[in-house]
């Protein structure tokens, strides 16, 4: 993206799990935790340098429309924040 | 194209529906049921991923419709066909790009809790937004079945930034 001059310093990583974003945070390693594959914990090497986990209410959680049927309400209100439109109500 | 589909599917004139995938619907293998003929299902599943490159909302039905080509039954075929009806619905929904976005990447990850009861493994979504445009989505069944609902989350952040 710096051939077009913009310069993105942290990519905020938006997740709605406290827990999970703690764990990319510190090195810790708990009983729980051990089962993990290595290759997941690449996160932890990306969120100190070119990327930020950070929290989201669930709500505002916009990847939920992807892992989940949605009732009608909240499927509309996500669809439109994904900008994805009618082209019958932009003109 | 979404046209093209429903005619060659004789669903032209099916009813509207609001959603692609009912709530209450849960999706299993259901072997009792009536099988279908798969190059039918796989012909109807294969328009769907075309639409789902200009289409995410599609994207989470179709690919769940998807893991069940191996042996497709009366009740998978018609979840699939349900999506059809959400697309009469919404033939001119689109993905829409607006010239004066602010340019700012935000990257959001999610998972569900346990989708597939069938072998316990749980879907990640990521999704990456440019100001307020969405340039990439992926929406991905785990390869392991994870423990707990941080180790599904924390999985699911790898993803969208790997």
């Amino acid at each position: 993206m710096d051939d077009f001059g913009l310069h993105v310093s942290k990519v905020p990583l938006l997740c709605d799990n406290t827990s999970a974003i703690n764990l990319t945070k510190s090195q810790i390693q708990h009983s729980r935790t051990k089962h993990i594959e290595i290759r997941h914990h690449f996160i932890r090497d990306v969120s100190n340098g070119d990327c930020e986990v950070k929290f989201i209410e669930t709500e505002k959680q916009l990847a939920d429309i992807f892992t989940k049927p949605l009732p009608k309400d909240k499927f509309f209100l996500l669809r439109n924040e994904l900008g994805i439109v009618d082209s019958q109500n932009l003109s | 194209m979404s046209i093209k589909v429903l005619q060659t599917f004789e669903m032209e004139n099916c009813k509207a529906v609001t959603t692609p995938m009912s709530t209450s619907y849960y999706m299993s293998i259901d072997e009792a049921g009536t099988a279908v003929e798969q190059t039918k299902y796989r012909g109807l599943i294969g328009f769907l991923l075309y639409l789902t490159a200009s289409r995410p909302d599609i994207m989470f039905v179709v690919c769940l419709c998807a893991r069940f080509q191996s042996s497709p039954r009366e009740s998978h075929f018609k979840a699939a066909k349900r999506s059809l009806k959400y697309l009469k619905r919404t033939t001119f929904v689109g993905l829409w790009y607006p010239s004066h976005s602010p340019i700012h990447l935000v990257g959001y990850s999610d998972s569900d809790f346990v989708g597939c009861k069938l072998d316990r493994k749980r879907t990640s979504g990521t999704c990456h937004l440019l100001g307020s445009s969405l340039i990439s989505w992926h929406n991905k069944r785990q390869a392991c079945v994870a423990l707990s609902m941080i180790e599904t989350e924390y999985i699911a952040a790898r993803s969208c930034c790997a």
